[in-house]
C-alpha cells in the first residue's frame, strides 16, 4: 500500500495559531500609519514653516528692479544726460577656459592689453574678477559671441552726455555707482536717482520665473531734471570764449548768460573744459567750474555798482562834474592812478572812461556802511542762491574795519572779491529796474520778481552810463553788435599772487547786458592770463560779450532795437524787357 | 455605497490631475509674459539709447559744422531780417 500524504489534514494547519500574533500584526500596521499620519501632521502643522522656509530657499528668489536714473534736459527738452545700457564684464579666473587665440580677441574688444588681462584672471584663488566695467552694448554683444567659458557679463547702466564738454561744468558726471559726482549731476542726485524695488519670485529648474511670490515692491524711477541752459546758447558761448581763450593765448577763460527778465542761467561755459565720459587724467584745472567757484578782485566792473549806490543815496546825479586832474590822488600812503588825465569828468563819464579816482571821489560821498550795504544787496560777500555745488561766496570785509583807503579802493573794485556769477547777477540789478532778481538753474517760466536795491530811474541812469561805457569814447566799445543796442563795463585786473600783483599776469572781463532799455540778457566773460599783447577786457572779453549777445538774443527770436541798413529786397523789381 | 465612492475617487482624480495641468500651464504662460515684460524693458532702453545717439548726432557743433560745409549755409545777422510785426490778435500769446 502506497502511503499518501494528506496535505489537507497537515498538522500544521491543524495546529492553531495564538490569536496574539494577528492582533500584533495588525496593531503594528495601525502604529505605523499613525507614525505617518504624526509625520504628516508635524509636516503639514508644526514643523510647516521650516519646510516652507526651506522650499524658498531653494526656488524663490529675490529679484533686485533697478530704477532708472532720471535724466537731465536743457530748457528745450533736449537731452543733456541719459543712462544707457552698458554692460561689465566679469570673470571666475579658475572657471576660464584659457585659449590663447580666444584671449586674444577677448583682449582686443576689452581694448586692453593682453598682458593685462592675463595679469587680472592669473589668480585662481578669486571667485570674482571686473575684466572691464561698462563697454559698450555692441561689444558685450561680441563678447557674448565668443562664448568664452568664465567669462560673464553683468547689466549696468551709464551715462551719456551728447553735448560733450561744452556742458561738462553745468551738467557733471556720475561716478561708475551712477552716483553724481559734479555739477547738476551731484546737485540733483537725490532727485535723479530714484529708488530701486524687488520682487519675490519662483524660479524653476531651467532659471524661468514661474510665479510671484508675496509683495512687489516697484522701483520708483527718478525723475527728469530740466535746466533753464539752453543748450544751443550753452554750446555758441563755449565755442567762442574756447575761440577767444586761444587766440590771445590766455589759461582759461568763463562766460555766464543768465535770463534778465527771469533770473534763470542760460549759459555757464568755462574753458579749459573735458569731455565726462573719457575723465582718464583729469586735471583740477579742466574741473573746475571757474564762473562760481573762482573768486577775483571784480576791479573796474565794480565802478557802475558804486555809482548807483551814490546815485540811490543822493549823493550825485548823472551830470555832477567830479575832477579827476591830475590822474594822480594820494590817500592813507598810497597813489591812485588813471591811466590817463582826463580832468574834469561828470558822474556818466566816469563810468565811460572808467576813471578809478572819479569813482573813489563818488565813493568819499558815502559811508562805508552806505556802500557795504548795497554791495551785500547785489550778493557780494555773500553765497549765491545757486542750486550747486562748490559755489563761493566771495569776500566783502565787514564795512566797520574799512579804512579810508579800502573804502576808496574797493569803489573801483580792489580789495574785495567775486566770482563771475556774482558779477552776472549783481548786474541783473541794473537790468531789471533795480530789482535784483533770484538765479535758477532750473526751467521757471514766470518773471522773478526780484528785491529792489535801486530806484528804477537810477537803473535806467545807470543802463544809460553802461551803454555810453560801450559805446563811442568808451573803454568797451568791441562789444558792440549789429542791430541790438548794448551796454557793459570791462575790466582790467592785475592778478594777485601771493601778497602782491603780479605785473605781467591780467584777468580781463566783461560784464553788460542788452537790449539796453529792456534788457533781455546779462552776459559777463572773463578771460585769464591772456598773453599775446592785448590784456585789456575791452580788447580781448569785450568781442565774446558781442558775439554771444548778438547769438543768443537771434536764438531768443529778440527783435533788433537799433537801426540796421537792410540788404535784402523785399520785393524783387520787375524786369523790363 | 461602494459604487458613489468610487465615481467620487475618480472625479477627485481628474480634478487633482486637472489642478496639475492647470498650474503647469499657467506657469507657462507666466514665463511667456515674462519674457514679453523682459523684451519690453529691453525696448525701452533701446529707445533710450537711441534718443541719446540720434541727439549725438544733432549736437550744435555737428548741425553748423554741417550746415556750413556741406550746405554752405551762412549764420543770419540782423541786416538780413526781415522781421514781421505779430498780428494784433496774436501778440498777445507772442508775448509769453
Amino acid at each position: 500500500m502506497s502511503r499518501s500524504v494528506l496535505y489537507a489534514s497537515s498538522p500544521l494547519l491543524a495546529s492553531k495559531a495564538p490569536v496574539w500574533r494577528s492582533k500584533f500584526i495588525v496593531a503594528a500596521m495601525a502604529l505605523a500609519f499613525l507614525g505617518l499620519a504624526g509625520r504628516a501632521a508635524y509636516i503639514q502643522v508644526f514643523g510647516n514653516a521650516f519646510f516652507q522656509r526651506q522650499g524658498e530657499v531653494r526656488f524663490a528668489r529675490t529679484l533686485e528692479l533697478p530704477a532708472n536714473r532720471g535724466r537731465i534736459l536743457d530748457r528745450n527738452g533736449l537731452i543733456l544726460a541719459s543712462s544707457v545700457v552698458a554692460p561689465s564684464i566679469w570673470a571666475i579666473p579658475e572657471d576660464i577656459d584659457r585659449d590663447p587665440a580666444k584671449l586674444q580677441q577677448l583682449a582686443r574688444l576689452l581694448s586692453i592689453p593682453l598682458a593685462e588681462l592675463n595679469r587680472k584672471i592669473q589668480d585662481e584663488d578669486k571667485t570674482f574678477v571686473w575684466l572691464k566695467r561698462q563697454v559698450d552694448e555692441s561689444v558685450a554683444l561680441e563678447i557674448a559671441a565668443l562664448g568664452i567659458k568664465g567669462v560673464y557679463q553683468r547689466k549696468e547702466y551709464k551715462r551719456k552726455y551728447p553735448e560733450g564738454e561744452a556742458a561738462a561744468h553745468v551738467v557733471g558726471f556720475t561716478n561708475v555707482e551712477n552716483i553724481g559726482q559734479e555739477g547738476v549731476e551731484l546737485a540733483f542726485d537725490k532727485d535723479m536717482a530714484g529708488r530701486p524695488g524687488s520682487r519675490r519670485v519662483i524660479k524653476d529648474r531651467l532659471g524661468r520665473v514661474v510665479e510671484d511670490v508675496g509683495e512687489q515692491v516697484p522701483p520708483v524711477d527718478g525723475r527728469d531734471v530740466q535746466l533753464s541752459i539752453d543748450s544751443k546758447v550753452q554750446f555758441f558761448a563755449y565755442q567762442k570764449l574756447r575761440d577767444a581763450v586761444h587766440s590771445h593765448k590766455a589759461k582759461a577763460g568763463s562766460v555766464v548768460v543768465l535770463d534778465a527778465v527771469t533770473g534763470e542761467v542760460l549759459a555757464l561755459a568755462n574753458y579749459p573744459s573735458y569731455q565726462p565720459e573719457k575723465r582718464q587724467n583729469l586735471s583740477g584745472e579742466q574741473l573746475r567750474n571757474r564762473a562760481i567757484t573762482d573768486m577775483f578782485e571784480p576791479g573796474s566792473t565794480m565802478k557802475p555798482i558804486t555809482v548807483a549806490a551814490a546815485l540811490e543815496a543822493g549823493r550825485v546825479t548823472p551830470q555832477t562834474i567830479i575832477e579827476t586832474g591830475p590822474g594822480k590822488y594820494s590817500i592813507g600812503g598810497f597813489t591812485i592812478n588813471d591811466t590817463h588825465n582826463y580832468g574834469a569828468l561828470t558822474v556818466e563819464g566816469v563810468v565811460q572812461k572808467s576813471s578809478n579816482i572819479g569813482s573813489l571821489k563818488i565813493a568819499q560821498r558815502m559811508s562805508p556802511r552806505e556802500m557795504w550795504d548795497v554791495y551785500t544787496a547785489l550778493g557780494y560777500g555773500q553765497k549765491p542762491q545757486l542750486q550747486f555745488p562748490g559755489a563761493v561766496p566771495g569776500r566783502l570785509r565787514p564795512w566797520k574795519t574799512w579804512r579810508p583807503v579800502e573804502q576808496a579802493t574797493m569803489s573801483y573794485g580792489y580789495g574785495l572779491s567775486a566770482s563771475l556769477f556774482q558779477m552776472a547777477h549783481s548786474y541783473t540789478a541794473f537790468a531789471h529796474d533795480g530789482r535784483i532778481i533770484p538765479t535758477t538753474m532750473l526751467k521757471s517760466a514766470d518773471p522773478a520778481p526780484g528785491v529792489k536795491v535801486f530806484s528804477p530811474q537810477n537803473a535806467a541812469a545807470v543802463r544809460k552810463m553802461l551803454q555810453m561805457a560801450a559805446g563811442p569814447g568808451g573803454t568797451g566799445q568791441k562789444a558792440q553788435t549789429v542791430g541790438y543796442s548794448v551796454g557793459g563795463k570791462s575790466g582790467t585786473a592785475r592778478k594777485q599772487i601771493g601778497k602782491s600783483y603780479a605785473s605781467n599776469k591780467y584777468r580781463a572781463w566783461f560784464t553788460g547786458m542788452a537790449p539796453i532799455d529792456h534788457p533781455r540778457i546779462v552776459v559777463a566773460v572773463m578771460i585769464d592770463e591772456p598773453s599775446a599783447g592785448q590784456y585789456y577786457g575791452g580788447a580781448v572779453a569785450a568781442p565774446v560779450f558781442s558775439e554771444v549777445v548778438q547769438q543768443t538774443l537771434r536764438m531768443m527770436s529778440v527783435q533788433p532795437d537799433m537801426a540796421v541798413k537792410p540788404q535784402i529786397v523785399v520785393q524783387a523789381a520787375e524786369e523790363s524787357f | 455605497m461602494i459604487r458613489l465612492n468610487l465615481v467620487l475617487l475618480v472625479a477627485v482624480v481628474v480634478s487633482a490631475l486637472y489642478l496639475v495641468h492647470m498650474q503647469f500651464e499657467s506657469r507657462q504662460l507666466f514665463v511667456e509674459l515674462e519674457k514679453a515684460a523682459a523684451e519690453a524693458r529691453r525696448l525701452a532702453t533701446e529707445h533710450d539709447r537711441l534718443q541719446v545717439e540720434k541727439r549725438a548726432q544733432a549736437t550744435p557743433l555737428r548741425v553748423e559744422k554741417l550746415a556750413r560745409d556741406q550746405l554752405k549755409m551762412r549764420t543770419t545777422t540782423p541786416a538780413i531780417t526781415q522781421y514781421v510785426p505779430l498780428p494784433a490778435s496774436r501778440a498777445s500769446e507772442g508775448a509769453r
